[in-house]
C-alpha cells in the first residue's frame, strides 16, 4: 500500500496539467469571489475563525471541479496503459493497492487546493497580525474541507469504471454545479442537503453558528427531509456521512475489480 | 518449479469457451507454448499468473493450487510475468517504475532495490537509459523493460507471453538468447505463434488450438510429426493445389515450393528434411479434421 501511495502521490504531484487547470481556475475563483478580502458582507464577533472559514467555502466552491476532473483518469489509466497486468502479478494485494492509490491521488491532488487555503491564511495572519489564524485554518481544514474532498475523491478515482473518464468530467461538473451550489429553491437539488460535499454543515455547524439566522425563513424545498438544522452534531454525522460514502464507492470499486477477474 | 494443469477449463462471458479440459505439466527449465492466434495461450498464461480465475480444473504450480487464496499468493511471490502487451507509466523513468515494481514485489531494502536494478538494467542492456522517462522508449525497449521488472524478485517461474512480437530480428534474438541463459533452473514458461522462437529455445513444449492440448513433447517428436510430409516442388506453372505452403522462393522464370503434405504433391516433388515449423504445421492440417468447433 505505502509503495503504490508513494508513487500514486508522485505521479500526481508531477502532472503538468495539474497546476496549469488549478492555476486557472484560481484565477477565475480570485476574479469573480472575495477570496482576497474574505468579505461576505458582514461581520462576525469572532473575525480569525470567520474569516478562516469563510475562505474554506470560497475554496469549496470551484476547486473541488478541479479536484474531481484530476482524480478521475487515475484508476482506468492502468488498464488503459495496460499496467495493470504487470501490477496484478506482484504478491502486493489489490485492496492495498487500491487504498494506496486513492490515498496518494486524492492526497496529490489536494495539495494546490490545500496550498490556496494555506497560502490565504498565511497572507491573513501576516496582514491581520493574528497568528490565530493558522490554527483555525488547520482546523477548518480538516473539518469543513478534507470530509468533503475524502467522498469527491473516491466518486472521481470509481465513476471512470462505469463511464469514460471524458464524460465522467462533464457528469462530474454538471453534478457539482446541481448538487453542490444551485440553490434548492430553484429546482430539486442536493445543496445544502447532509450529501452536499462543500462542507456547509461542517462551518455553520462548529463555527458559523452566529450566522444561522441567515437561512431562517427559507422557503421550502424538496428533498428538505435531508437538510436537517445545523447543529455540532449534525457537523459530525456531515463527516461520518462523507467518509461513509467514500468507503462504500472504494468497496464497490473492489468488488467490480473481483468480479472482472472471473 | 513443476506446473500441474489438471481438467482446466475457462469460459468468459458470451459462451466463449478459450480452454476446455486442458491436461498440461510443465517440468523446470524452458518450456515452449505453440499455438495460433486464439488457441487459448495468453488465458492460461494470465490464469497462471493469477491474473484470471478459471471457470473449473486445478492449476498447482511448485504444489501451491492457484485457485486458493494461500496458494496464488505463494505462487505470486515466486513469479515473474511478461504480459503479451507490457504496460508501463510513460511519465516513470525506467529506474523508478522498476523500483516501483520491486517494491510491491517485496524488496523492501532500498540498497538492496537498487542493486538489484542496476544488475538488471545492465542484463537488458538499458543502463544508459535507466533515467530517461519511459515515454520515451521504443518497443524493444520498453520489451526489455518489461523482461527486467519480471526478473526482479530472481523469480522461479517466468511466464512470458509473446515477448518477441513487434522486436526487430537482432533485438529478437538478443531476446531469446536472454531466455535460454535465464532458464537454467528456474522453469521458463515461453508462450508464442513464433514456431522459430521456440525452435531456438526449448527442448519441450505443448501446442494449444481451440483450448485443447493438441501435442505435447520434445522438439524432436513434433518435427518427427513431418517426417515424409515435407516436399520441396520447383514448377514455372500454377502452385500444386494439393498440400499447404510453407514457403515460396522465386527460382529463375518459375517458382520453389517448399509443402507440407501427406501424399507427393506433384510428380517432381522431392522429399526434404522436416523443421519444426513443418512439424507444428503438419500437427495444425491433422488437427483441423479433428478438433471440432466450440
Amino acid at each position: 500500500m505505502t509503495a503504490t501511495l508513494r508513487y500514486e502521490f508522485l505521479m500526481q504531484i508531477r502532472r503538468p496539467s495539474l497546476w496549469i487547470v488549478y492555476g486557472l481556475v484560481f484565477a477565475v475563483l480570485v476574479a469573480t469571489l472575495p477570496y482576497l478580502t474574505l468579505d461576505l458582507g458582514f461581520r462576525d464577533a469572532d473575525l480569525v475563525k470567520a474569516a478562516m472559514t469563510t475562505a474554506a467555502k470560497l475554496i469549496m466552491t470551484l476547486l473541488p471541479i478541479v479536484y474531481g476532473c484530476m482524480v478521475a483518469d487515475r484508476l482506468v489509466r492502468d488498464r488503459r496503459l495496460g499496467v495493470d497486468a504487470v501490477l496484478d502479478s506482484t504478491p502486493a494485494g489489490r485492496t492495498g493497492r487500491l487504498i494506496g492509490k486513492y490515498v496518494g491521488v486524492c492526497a496529490a491532488t489536494a495539495v494546490p487546493l490545500a496550498l490556496v487555503y494555506f497560502g490565504r491564511a498565511v497572507v491573513y495572519t501576516v496582514t491581520e497580525g493574528k497568528p490565530a489564524a493558522l490554527g483555525w485554518s488547520a482546523v477548518v481544514f480538516l473539518t469543513s474541507m478534507l470530509p468533503g474532498l475524502i467522498y469527491l475523491g473516491a466518486l472521481a478515482l470509481i465513476g471512470p469504471l462505469l463511464v469514460p473518464p471524458m464524460l465522467f468530467r462533464v457528469l462530474f461538473v454538471i453534478y457539482w454545479f446541481w448538487g453542490n451550489l444551485i440553490p434548492a429553491t430553484m429546482m430539486p437539488t442536493l445543496s445544502r442537503t447532509i450529501f452536499s460535499a462543500t462542507g456547509d454543515y461542517a462551518s455553520y455547524g462548529f463555527f458559523l453558528q452566529e450566522r444561522l439566522a441567515l437561512y431562517e425563513g427559507e422557503p421550502e424545498a424538496a428533498l428538505d427531509f435531508l437538510r436537517p438544522a445545523f447543529s455540532p452534531a449534525v457537523a459530525w454525522l456531515w463527516m461520518g456521512v462523507m467518509v461513509a460514502l467514500a468507503v462504500a464507492l472504494l468497496s464497490a470499486a473492489r468488488l467490480h475489480a473481483i468480479r472482472s477477474e472471473s | 518449479m513443476r506446473i500441474e494443469i489438471s481438467q482446466l477449463t475457462k469460459t468468459y462471458k458470451g459462451g466463449v469457451h478459450a480452454l476446455d479440459g486442458l491436461d498440461l505439466d510443465v517440468p523446470t527449465g524452458m518450456y515452449g507454448l505453440l499455438g495460433s492466434n486464439g488457441a487459448g495461450k495468453t488465458t492460461l498464461m494470465r490464469i497462471m499468473a493469477g491474473l484470471l480465475r478459471p471457470t473449473s480444473g486445478s492449476v498447482r504450480i511448485g504444489g501451491h493450487d492457484i485457485t486458493t487464496t494461500d496458494g496464488r499468493l505463494a505462487v505470486l511471490r515466486a513469479l515473474g510475468y511478461l504480459p503479451q502487451d507490457v504496460g508501463v507509466y510513460p511519465d516513470l523513468t525506467a529506474r523508478r517504475f522498476l523500483d516501483y515494481i520491486a517494491l510491491l514485489k517485496g524488496l523492501d531494502s532500498r540498497s538492496a532495490r537498487r542493486r538489484r536494478i542496476g544488475e538488471l538494467l545492465e542484463v537488458v542492456a538499458l543502463t544508459e537509459q535507466a533515467d530517461r522517462k519511459l515515454k520515451g522508449f521504443s518497443g524493444g525497449m520498453l520489451r526489455r523493460v518489461g523482461i527486467a521488472q519480471a526478473l526482479l524478485a530472481d523469480p522461479r517461474l517466468l511466464i512470458v507471453d509473446e515477448p518477441t512480437t513487434g522486436l526487430d530480428p537482432e533485438e529478437r534474438i538478443r531476446f531469446r538468447t536472454l531466455l535460454s541463459q535465464l532458464a537454467g533452473d528456474r522453469t521458463v514458461l515461453l508462450s508464442t505463434h513464433i514456431v522459430d522462437d521456440v525452435a531456438q529455445t526449448c527442448r519441450s513444449l505443448a501446442v494449444l488450438a481451440k483450448g485443447r492440448l493438441l501435442f505435447r513433447g520434445g522438439v524432436g517428436e513434433l518435427v518427427a510429426f513431418a517426417d515424409r510430409r515435407v516436399w520441396t516442388v520447383s514448377t514455372a506453372g500454377p502452385a500444386p493445389a494439393q498440400g499447404r505452403i510453407v514457403a515460396a522462393l522465386p527460382e529463375g522464370a518459375g517458382m520453389r515450393y517448399r509443402m507440407v503434405s501427406l501424399t507427393r504433391p506433384a510428380a517432381n516433388a522431392e522429399p526434404a528434411e522436416p523443421t519444426l515449423e513443418d512439424g507444428y504445421l503438419a500437427l495444425m492440417e491433422s488437427a483441423q479434421a479433428t478438433v471440432p468447433t466450440p
